[in-house]
This record gives structure tokens, sequence and C-alpha cells, in this order.
């Protein structure tokens, strides 16, 4: 099956500083995926890329198998995006965000009224739909991101660092949420800082480190590839892979593949 | 108190006010641009002001009188923003205000930072007094009398807004505002008495800003009789330092007001959405009341709906509203002031030239109020996969009109009340809007385009309003020849048809370019 998204070889600099050197990653359809890696492992470049808010110097990135510099914009259809750090207009009210949201991504007012009711009820927003965004808490409008990338429900769903700010209550619906979205045959890919949850929660994990997949696969292969053996949690294995990429970084470009998972290691730029 | 941390705090806040600077080239060129052009205007001043001193000026009360007025303007600008309480930056209270500073420390230290950069800020007045002091071949002594009243006087000023903005902080309350507004009143007699007859003349009684004004004057012409005007200004400073020095032990650090920019060369966009913020919020309140239509069918029609609805609720409408009931009040005004001489200008004249000026400035004002309050949320549009070129029409649609109706409905009323024929200052509105409004929009896409950033936007604004006068040339001309050749009603509307067929012409060019241009953001 093609996998929804895939990246082959990008490469991304900022002002002459590589952000992504040759990134491999796929993401198969139906799962939740984790993207893990220390500060400035290039996690978030690599979703802005993804979901179109910043262009690879090369490389291929295909959603759904579309080769997204060919079709640079109907592939978005299919995503949801929740940045970072949310930005939202703060002259709108909760309820005009989630239609303006859901009108330039082409849905049909019925159904962004139905999925409005829906998300905004579970989300417990029910009270702030008149409310000004600009009188909102963080955290609600981490709330208000969420439902409005779920208002064309997409099936990827792209999450910068869900988590942050979102209280006890919120990350468990969230979490449910995942779980739902799942079980319908969408995808859930997320950015994290924190593994427990990311062990608890995805199917499987990418981690990367200096803008390359270190290993990617589900727990039990990266306890195998970075020899931490099978109790190992997935912060043990984080780290250990973490710091074999900083002592492999140094030496000879290695490419290994072995079954049911892949590991890539830096390959010196051109 | 510890002068050691005084003086890294004082060499700290220069150097976060300064700091923004390096965040671009574009600003240090923007402050030698300013630099030169006020040097510019001030040397021109400075030749006749020379000359005329040195011919000998009989009438030496009134350069007093005048100076006065605009020294007891300056306290009274001083003191009323104390009226918002003590100021201070968000990284102040987070980094200061939780250290074991004390609030003295912060205070000198902050009044000496003011005075740093209000020094800078004025460079080309250090400039033009030097000028002034070489031109007129001043003794020493009276080169350094003006300097140390001036500088006496401005410590005077910074002292009391200081102070006085500790009391408004720390006791708040409406007898601290009567307080502070009976101190306004006071201090603005001086002006007022320029201007208009007064009772007493104010600028003969012992003001700071008379002393001032008189030991300025004087020390021009004779060194002579000025000790009892300097210790007059010295009696102030000493009044100010000691009402500073019995408040500022007291603990305010809890009671501030935080302000979001740090410097006028702060481009830190988060800086100015939180300044947007507060506009939505101010706003609001009355902005409320349109909604967005949750059923409009066409995406364009939605999203011209919107932008209507945020410039409505950030505020930017009101401030195009109040723009032209200013320049109503100047056309009125002046049309009085000119009948009353022989030269009358026509009204079609002075509406049209009103009209010029101030539509030229609402779509920069449009376009960078967009900036501030969507580009944080550009992120919605550009990840959704909607045709980007249908939002480009929605802002420059929804931009034209606004920047069209508010104008068109003044020049309407005034067309009403003075019978004049309204097609020509129409014309130029809506050309002025058609555009104005592309050409902001492309400089500041190619802008947000380039990364740049860091460029602060009265940059930005400089470069949009330079190449839209320059695009607008043809139509100035054009304007220009109808207003003098008294053209008759066919050859009127050729003129006007011919304006707005060019005025569509740019509108369509640029908007392609937008539409390319939008495409290469990167977020």
């Amino acid at each position: 099956m093609t996998p929804i998204v895939e990246l082959i070889d990008v490469w991304k600099s900022y002002d002459g500083v590589q952000a992504l050197r040759g990134m491999n990653l796929e993401v198969r359809r139906g799962e939740i995926f984790g993207l893990l890696g220390p500060n400035g492992a290039g996690k978030t470049t690599t979703l802005k890329i993804i979901v179109g808010l910043l262009r690879m110097d090369r490389g291929i990135v295909k959603i759904n198998g579309i080769d997204i510099r060919e079709e640079p914009y109907e592939y978005k259809r299919l995503i949801g995006y929740v940045p970072e750090s949310v930005s939202l207009p703060d002259y709108l009210t909760v309820e005009e965000l989630l239609v303006y949201s859901g009108k330039i991504r082409g849905v049909p007012m019925m159904h962004i009224k139905e999925r409005m009711d829906y998300f905004v009820k579970i989300f417990e927003l029910e009270d702030k739909r008149r409310t000004l965004i600009a009188s909102l808490s963080s955290g609600m409008r981490q709330k208000v991101a969420i439902v409005s990338a779920l208002i064309n429900d997409p099936d990827l769903l792209i999450l910068d660092e869900p988590f942050i700010g979102i209280d006890p209550m919120g990350q468990h619906i969230l979490k449910e949420m995942f779980g739902e979205r799942v079980k319908d045959g969408k995808t859930v890919f997320i950015s994290t800082h924190m593994l427990d949850t990311a062990e608890r929660l995805c199917d499987r994990v990418a981690v990367i480190h200096r803008g390359q997949n270190v290993a990617s696969g589900d727990l039990k292969d990266l306890q195998r590839l970075s020899r931490t053996g099978e109790d190992a949690t997935l912060e043990e294995v984080f780290l250990r892979l973490i710091e074999e990429a900083k002592e492999m970084s140094m030496e000879k470009p290695i490419k290994e593949e072995r079954k049911g998972f892949s590991i890539f290691f830096r390959r010196d730029a051109p | 108190m510890r002068i050691h941390v005084v003086l890294d705090l004082y060499i700290f806040k220069v150097k976060t006010f300064f700091g923004a600077l390096r965040a671009s080239k574009a600003s240090i060129a923007l402050l030698l641009l300013y630099t030169l052009s006020f040097l510019l205007g001030l040397f021109s001043f400075s030749t006749p002001i020379s000359d005329a001193i040195r011919k000998g000026v009989t009438d030496i009360d009134s350069y007093t009188e005048l100076l006065s007025s605009v020294a007891s303007l300056l306290m009274v600008f001083a003191v009323s923003l104390a009226l918002r309480g003590y100021t201070v930056f968000e990284y102040e209270q987070n980094l200061i205000f939780t250290s074991p500073i004390k609030p003295r420390e912060f205070l000198i230290a902050d009044i000496f930072s003011n005075l740093t950069s209000l020094l800078i800020f004025a460079n080309p007045i250090v400039i033009f007094y030097v000028m002034i002091v070489h031109s007129l071949k001043l003794s020493t002594l009276s080169a350094l009398l003006m300097l140390s009243s001036s500088i006496l006087f401005i410590f005077t000023l910074l002292l009391l807004k200081t102070s006085l903005s500790m009391i408004k902080s720390l006791y708040g309350g409406n007898q601290v505002n009567t307080l502070i507004l009976a101190i306004i009143v006071i201090l603005v007699l001086p002006a007022a008495g320029f201007i208009a007859d007064l009772p007493l003349e104010y600028n003969s009684l012992p003001y700071p800003s008379t002393f001032l004004a008189r030991i300025l004057v004087k020390s021009v012409y004779s060194v002579d009789r000025l000790t009892l005007d300097f210790a007059g200004l010295s009696f102030y400073f000493l009044l100010s330092v000691l009402l500073f020095l019995s408040i500022s032990t007291k603990n305010f650090f809890p009671t501030t007001t935080c302000i979001p920019f740090v410097s006028p060369f702060d481009t830190s966009m988060r800086m100015q959405t939180l300044q947007m913020e507060r506009n939505i919020k101010m706003f609001s309140r009355i902005g409320m009341l349109p909604t967005l239509n949750l059923g409009s069918k066409s995406l364009l029609t939605f999203l011209m709906k919107k932008e209507v609805i945020r410039v409505i609720r950030e505020g930017s409408l009101f401030t195009i509203i109040f723009f032209y009931l200013i320049a109503s009040f100047i056309v009125v005004a002046t049309s009085i002031s000119s009948s009353q001489t022989t030269q009358s200008l026509p009204y079609t004249y002075l509406v049209t030239f009103f009209v010029g000026v101030y539509s030229l400035t609402i779509p920069l004002m449009l376009v960078s109020n967009w900036r501030f309050s969507d580009i944080g949320s550009l992120w919605i549009p550009l990840t959704s996969g909607m045709d980007l070129r249908i939002m480009v029409n929605a802002l420059l649609y929804s931009f034209i009109s606004i920047s069209s109706v508010v104008p068109a409905a003044v020049i309407s009323i005034l067309s009403l009340i003075y019978s004049i024929n309204p097609i020509i200052p129409l014309t130029l509105a809506v050309s002025t809007s058609m555009i104005g409004c592309p050409v902001n929009l492309y400089i500041m896409v190619g802008f947000l385009g380039m990364k740049s950033s860091g460029t602060p936007s009265i940059l930005i604004g400089l470069a949009s309003m330079l190449l839209s006068v320059l695009l607008l040339t043809p139509t100035y001309i054009l304007i220009f020849l109808g207003l003098h050749l008294s053209f008759g009603d066919v050859t009127s509307w050729l003129l006007t048809v011919t304006i707005l067929a060019y005025s569509t012409l740019i509108m369509k060019l640029f908007s392609r370019e937008i539409k390319r241009s939008i495409s290469r953001i990167e977020l």
C-alpha cells in the first residue's frame, strides 16, 4: 500500500545552515506516527516542508503518492495541520475561525457545522463559540487550532508538539481522538519531546538527529536496533540512539536496512 | 545604592534599545536617512535665524515667548505620559523586576537610558545647536550656558515624568488623575497664551519653560542678568530631584504597566502582534456588531467580509474615519481663513489636495495592519490548499473598497456644503486606492517572501509610499490639468475614465505579481 507520507533524500538549509541532510521517512496509512528528536534536529522543518510552509532545497516528498512539487496545492485538502506555536486571527470569534478554516478548504457548510458542533463539544469549547480568539488563553487557542485542523476531516492530521500548553483533561481528549481517527483508517503524525506519551501513543516512531532519520520503527525494532534490551523504555532507546548518532556523525556514512525498520546515518553534503 | 549595578543596568537598557538596529542594516540606513533629512531642514532654518540675529533682533520678547511656549508644550507632553502610570518593557518585568535590584537603582538607570536615547534621537537638534553656536561665533560661556540649561530642563522633565508616573502607578485613582491633569493645565498656559489672548501674560511668569527660554535667547546677546533665570531653572530642577528622592524608594515594581515595543527599531513580530491584540480587545466592543455571515456562498465574498470585519475589530476603520475627520476639519478651517483674505483658494483645490494627501496613507495603514494581525495566522490559508489568487483578490478588493468609501463619503458631504463638483477629488481618491493598495501589498508580500522580517515596518512603508507616488504621477498630472484647464463636462469625464483605466491597469499588473510572490512566502 502507498505510504501516506514519504520523504526521500530531503535537504533543507537556512542561511547556509543545514537543517535537513537527506531526510528519509515513511508514514503508513492508519497509524499514529511520532517524530522524535532533540532540539534543532529538524522536526518542525520536516513537518513544515510536508504541509508546504517551507520549500525543500532538494529531494522528494510524496503525500498519498502525490509529489508535492508537481501538485503543490491539491494534496493539502487531505491534511490538517497544527503548528508548534499556534497563532490565530485574534479578531475572529471561535465559530468564525472554524467556518473560515472549513471554507478555504472547500468543505461544504453543512459538514462545517456538523464537525464544528461535534468537536467544539468534545474539546469543551461550547461556551467559547462566540468569544474572540484574542480573549482566549493559550491552551484554549491550541484546542481551537486542533478543531480547526479537524474541520475538513483530514486523512492525515499533522501536529507539531500537540500536548504543550494543553491541560491534562485536554491531553486525554486529544489522545482518545487520535485513537478514534486511526480506527477510521486515518493517520496521525505528531512531533513530540514527550517520550513516555509517544511510547504509549504511537504505533511507530522515527528518531531524527541533525536533519537525518537515525532510526524508525516500532518500539521493538528500536530496542533491537539500539541493543538496549526488550525491557528498555523509549526514553532509554532514544538516548542510546542519539548518543550513537553523535558518535557516528563523524564517521563514514552508513545505511543499513532490515525488515520492519530502517536506519540511516549522516551523509556528507555534496 | 550600588553604582556598578546602576551602570550595568544602564548599559543593558541602552544596548537593548538600540540592539534592535542589529536586526537589519536597513534600520541603520533609515536612522541615517532620518538624521540627514532632519539636518537639511534644520540647516535651511539655521541660516535665516543666524542672519536675523546678526542683523539685530528688536523684539527679543517674542522669541522668548515662542521658545517658552514650545518648552511648555514639551513639559505637557512629558507629564501627560504619567497618566498611563509607570510603563516598562516585558523583558524588564521578567528579567529585572525578578532580580534583587532596588527601585531607585532601576529608576536612575532608566532616567539615564531615556536621556541617552533622547539625545541620540535628537542628534539633529544637537548638530543644529553646534551650527548656531558656530555661525554666531558665540562665546564658550554662552554656549555652555545654553547647553547646561537645556540639559537641566530635560532632567527636570524626566524626573517629573518619572515621579508622577510612579505616583499614578502606586496610588492610582481619580485624585492622582486630577492632580496630573491640573499640572498639565498649568503647564499648557504659556503655550495657550501665545496663541490666544489670555488675561495673564503667562510667558512672563516664573515657569521652568520661561526660565529656559530666557536663558537661550538672552545668552545669544549677553550673558549678563542671567543669574536669576538660571537660579529659577535650578530651583525647579532641585524640586523635581526632591520629589524623585522622596518617592523612588517605594516598591512600584508590581504596579507597573507592560508595553510591547522595546524601541522604534523593534521588528519583533511578537511585539507587534501583542500591540494588535490590545487594539482588538479595545475595538471589538463595537466591532462585534457585524459578524461573518456563515452562509456566504462565494469564497471571495466570504474572505472580503472577513477582511472588513478585521479592519473594524482591530480599529483601522476608526482610524481612517478619524483621519478624514481631521482632513475635513483642515479643509473647513483653511477655507474659512482663506475666505478672509483677498486670495481665497477654490474649495475644489482644497478638497482635492487634502484627499490626495490623506488617501496615500490609508492603503499603507491597511496593509501594515494586515501584516501585524494576519502574518501569524498566514499558515492557515497557506496549508489549506486554497487558491491563493482568491485570497489576494479578497485582500485587494476589500482594501480598495474601504480606502475609497470613506473619502468618497467625506468628499460627498464637503461637495454638498460648498456646492463643488466632486468628480475630480473622487477620481483622485479612487485612483489612489486602486494604485496604493496593490503597490503597498506587493511591497509587503515581497518583504515577507524575502524573509526580511527584520526590516522595520517604517522602512517598508517608506518604500511603498515612494513607489505609490511614482506610479500615481500620471494621475496627479491629469488631476492638475483638470483643475487648471477647467474642462467641460465631457472632457472631465474622459479624464476620469482615463485615470481609472490607468489605475485598473496598474492594479491588475500588481495583483498578478502579488499572486506570484505570495506563494513564495516561507513561514
